[in-house]
């Protein structure tokens, strides 16, 4: 997840949507980017807004989810991969 | 209380830009004269600046309004106007790689067509951007 320093809502909802990931998917990796020690790869990956959540290097919310709509998107993902 | 010409003569701003801000909901009059034309308050030059600081910056006219919302909620706080302002460099940021892009493939079309003197329906150039399959290149 790309976000900004000082993003409450980001902090407030990062720990419950990392555990729906982590129930979503075992074995997840979760990792919580600081945008601007990260601008070249936010660029790069295509972040415009913030809090952007990225799944396999790709952006898919552009906001934060609910946790279902995270789930749903794991496991879809994870579903097509196997 | 002034006029649109007072108030484009503060800010240097035209009146034809004052009216579009003001279609644009950015600013409002705060009354009317008694011949009808309209007045604005003490902080209409202040805003007006904030605007066009916000342009320079990049925002456009619809962010701006959202700027002006926040600048004036209780329950906004800086970290809301600095996301948004990551969010404006990442989308410069966005630009200027896209440009520069676009910058390398001129570059490489100038270095292939070199000499200018061919006509132009040998023009190296005129057939890398005709060619279906030169789109790759050009992005």
């Amino acid at each position: 997840m790309f976000y900004s320093p000082g993003c409450a809502a980001c902090e407030d909802r990062q720990s419950e949507l990392r555990a729906a990931a982590q129930e979503a998917v075992g074995g997840i990796e979760w990792r919580n980017v600081n945008v601007l020690e990260n601008m070249d790869a936010a660029v790069e990956l295509g972040v415009i807004t913030l809090p952007a959540i990225l799944i396999d290097g790709e952006v898919v919310f552009t906001s934060l989810p609910t946790k279902a709509q995270l789930r749903k998107a794991l496991t879809e993902r994870s579903g097509a991969r196997n | 209380m002034i006029t649109i010409g007072k108030l484009a003569g503060l800010t240097s701003v035209s009146n034809d830009t004052l009216r579009y801000y003001e279609a644009e909901g950015l600013i409002s009059p705060a009354g009317k004269s008694p011949a009808g034309y309209r007045l604005y308050g003490p902080d209409s030059a202040r805003r007006i600046h904030f605007i066009k600081h916000a342009q320079q910056c990049g925002f456009t006219l619809a962010e701006i309004r959202e700027l002006l919302d926040v600048r004036s909620s209780d329950k906004a706080c800086c970290g809301d106007v600095r996301t948004r302002a990551i969010e404006k460099k990442l989308q410069i940021e966005s630009k200027i790689r896209a440009m520069k892009a676009m910058s390398k493939a001129l570059d490489q079309l100038i270095s292939e067509c070199a000499n200018e003197k061919r006509p132009v329906e040998e023009c190296t150039i005129i057939a890398a951007l005709e060619r279906a399959n030169g789109s790759k290149r050009v992005q």
